[in-house]
């Protein structure tokens, strides 16, 4: 049986008032959807996410691990942690377990002190800040896209389409990407879940 | 000394009846013989300073500094055994160094606190060891910037990110004591030692804890510094000694956030030349 | 001679040079698949083990004990599913003591995906977790490599595909107890018949709030009817050609016996 792959698309975007994080839903095992409505969106505190992308179980175990050294912190510290505390620790497993992890990564929070950011982990475990980020297999179809559409400081909504348009064509160009849309909005309110079904074109916003 | 006899002050984990922990006031006794130190913690930066006796002639001026840099943007200075206060910077560089290696980010000065606090106060709970003879006073400046991640590639976005919170300032100067029951609090102004009287009473007369926060500016507080340690210098009974001096400010402070230092030594000038030499000296700054 | 042997390994190695493939384990070509409904969860799991083309145990047992109140079904590796149920249902029921709660079903996904990502797949356990515990109802599946899915229906093993056409079709958010068990035999036979890997009988486990019900052949579609011809055959019918006797006396001529000498070693002690 093969491994698990995940992550076909995903992304997050920084934008006025915070972050989005979104993804497609599909989950293989060779040319076997094993999941459809997969969550790739994984919390790892409170307004710290990331998403997923790569094994699903390197990247599930990774996640798990990040998990709980940020709950660490923030009883050890009294203080949240901020996104960097949280990039740098998942940066250290990917970095040093390198030859053992196929794990592509994108971490994405909200703090007070630095707003809404990105940072990206590609497979070798380097760190990269950015003011927003798409991985797995169908970016490669929507870099025109968002380098054409994306603007600093977007209102939510825009930001919200800007993710939707981008995950769309990315999931219509890409065979191994697809299902639900999911996307978690980030901002000193706290964290926001979206969720859009093919069903309705993407259109709806259900839940 | 009441507990002389009682046998409880023969040992580190016994409490005496009434709740006392002797080993660790025979330690407090230790530090109230030390050389006087100061910390001031003013509207751009923080200054230590240090009463440092010459005990003999024969000892070269300028050597065995008493304050010691524990990462870019901290600084210790302490009163009591010099061997006691070497291992503690020690320990605190060890602190530094494990905190990022970890989150790859500046440990707080209100973490190394908290980290030096617990370890002192470890001291008194074990047979084998006995309490640190020194109360250490930790300066640092965190950053008011947003510092990159160690080890990120390149430098980020040149574009900033959405959704700070507007009007709220972070980091800044910070001013912690650490005593050697690992008692610490933060302080505006902190003194300890044997002239740590005279220091206090002097340093309450300065505006430092405001509540705007201090107006005394890091170029102020280091004059400040060092006529606060001459006037708890006790002439009469002391020998000579030099007088040593740290201070640190934000980027875009007078120092750039690097730690500067300067030594004087006392008996060859006048106070008044020293403060002037100060100024002229405050360029060279030591990283 | 001290230290290790690695006679094996230089055996395995030119084994391997030769091109001699290495032994496949028993391994349970299997459908099995798990359904949540209203006030429960059920799992359901064919009953062929198969080693190669071999079917290896007509009637097996894959569903799992771990607890009163989780059950798991297993496919992959037959001996491996065994013996990770096994252990962890041993540390669950530990834990549960240690504590004084009753097992979660999350606590036992989360033991076996950090078992078996340390193995990195070489534990070859593919499993469908499901149980009833304090905070709800749970359905979970867990792969060899450590990646866990959490769903309202389920497949794995060879037969998945079959069985997942059959929940794609037939699954509705609401389904009652009987619905369940109903839907999950049938996604079951579907592996039944439509998978090589998968046969003989349909074993159901239901979970519930109060209690948990074992259904072993629930369904056996495959039952062995009597023979409708008799294959005795009487004696004579294969011919005789030739037939030679040897006399107990002459065995001599054929072996050779030797009598063994007791030295070079001491006579073995046996006690009266």
């Amino acid at each position: 049986m093969d491994r698990l792959k995940k992550g076909e698309v995903n992304m997050a975007v920084t934008f006025k008032d915070g972050v989005i994080l979104g993804a497609d839903s599909r989950t293989t095992t060779g040319a076997y959807i094993a999941n459809r409505v997969t969550d790739k969106l994984t919390q790892v505190h409170d307004t710290i996410w990331c998403c997923r992308s790569g094994s699903a179980a390197d990247t599930q175990a990774v996640a798990d691990i990040v998990k709980y050294q940020l709950e660490l912190f923030a009883m050890m510290n009294g203080k949240p942690p901020t996104t960097q505390t949280a990039g740098a620790i998942f940066q250290e497993i990917c970095y040093s377990n390198k030859d053992r992890l196929s794990a592509g990564l994108i971490i994405a929070g909200w703090d007070e002190r630095h707003g809404g950011q990105v940072y990206s982990i590609p497979l070798g475990g380097s760190l990269h800040k950015q003011p927003y980020s798409i991985g797995g297999s169908g970016s490669t179809y929507i870099y025109g896209y968002c380098d054409a559409n994306w603007r600093e400081g977007m209102e939510e909504a825009e930001a919200v389409s800007f993710v939707k348009e981008a995950l769309k064509e990315a999931i219509k160009w890409d065979g191994s990407s697809g299902g639900v849309i999911r996307m978690v909005v980030l901002t000193a309110k706290g964290a926001d879940r979206h969720l859009y079904l093919p069903d309705t074109d993407y259109k709806v916003r259900h839940q | 000394m009441t507990s002389i006899g009682t046998g409880y002050d023969l040992a580190n984990s016994i409490f005496s009846p009434d709740g006392r922990n002797f080993q660790v006031e025979y330690a407090v006794k230790a530090v109230e013989n030390g050389g006087t130190s100061i910390g001031i913690r003013c509207k751009d930066g923080v200054v230590l300073a240090v009463e440092k006796i010459v005990t003999s002639k024969l000892l070269k001026p300028g050597a065995n500094k008493r304050i010691a840099t524990v990462d870019r943007h901290l600084g210790v200075v302490y009163s009591g055994m010099i061997p006691d206060g070497r291992h503690f910077i020690d320990r605190a560089r060890d602190e530094a160094r494990s905190w990022r290696d970890t989150f790859k980010t500046p440990i707080s000065t209100a973490d190394l606190a908290s980290r030096m606090g617990g370890y002192m106060q470890a001291y008194t709970l074990y047979q084998s060891v006995r309490p640190f003879g020194i109360t250490a006073i930790v300066g640092g400046f965190d950053s008011t910037e947003e510092a990159p991640v160690d080890g990120e590639v390149g430098s980020g976005p040149a574009c900033g990110a959405g959704g700070k919170v507007a009007g709220k300032t972070h980091g800044g100067p910070f001013l912690y004591m650490i005593e050697p029951s690992g008692l610490y609090w933060g302080y505006y102004g902190a003194a300890t030692g044997k002239g740590r009287q005279a220091a206090k009473a002097e340093l309450e007369k300065l505006d430092l804890g405001g509540p705007g926060g201090p107006t005394l500016t890091l170029e102020q507080a280091v004059k400040e510094a060092a006529r606060i340690i001459y006037v708890a210098h006790d002439d009469s009974k002391d020998k000579e000694f030099e007088l040593e001096m740290t201070w640190i400010s934000g980027a875009d402070g007078p120092t750039k956030g690097c730690i500067g230092r300067e030594r004087l030594s006392v008996g060859e000038k006048a106070l008044d030349e020293d403060e002037d030499e100060e100024e002229g000296k405050e360029e060279k700054m030591e990283e | 001679m001290p230290g290790f042997d690695f006679s094996n390994y230089n055996r395995n190695a030119a084994l391997h040079a030769r091109g001699v493939p290495l032994p496949k384990a028993t391994s349970t070509g299997t459908t099995i698949v798990g359904c949540i409904f209203d006030g429960g969860v059920g799992i359901a799991a064919d009953t062929r083990a198969t080693s190669g083309p071999i079917v290896a145990d007509k009637n097996c047992e894959k569903l799992h004990y771990i607890s009163p109140n989780i059950w798991c079904a297993g496919a992959g590796t037959a001996a491996d599913t065994e013996f990770t149920t096994a252990l962890i249902s041993s540390q669950l029921e530990l834990h549960s003591l240690s504590t004084g709660r009753k097992p979660r079903v999350v606590t036992c996904m989360t033991m076996l995906k950090q078992h078996l990502f340390r193995y990195q797949g070489h534990i070859g356990a593919y499993l469908v977790v499901a149980g009833v515990d304090p905070t709800g109802t749970h359905l979970f599946t867990v792969h060899a490599h450590g990646s866990t899915d959490k769903l309202p229906y389920v497949t794995m093993g060879s037969g998945s595909l079959a069985a997942m056409s059959v929940f794609e079709s037939q699954w509705q958010p609401s389904l009652n107890r009987d619905q369940a068990v109903k839907l999950c035999a049938d996604a079951i036979e579907a592996g039944i018949w439509n998978d090589l890997g998968s046969g003989s009988n349909v074993d159901v486990a239901i979970i519930t709030a109060d209690k948990t019900t074992l259904r072993r052949n629930y369904i056996k579609p495959n039952e062995r009817t009597a023979k409708l011809r008799s294959y005795v055959f009487p004696k004579g019918t294969t011919a005789v050609l030739n037939e030679k006797i040897i006399p107990k006396g002459d065995l001599g001529k054929f072996i050779s016996v030797e009598e063994l000498t007791e030295e070079g070693g001491d006579k073995m002690e046996v006690d009266t």
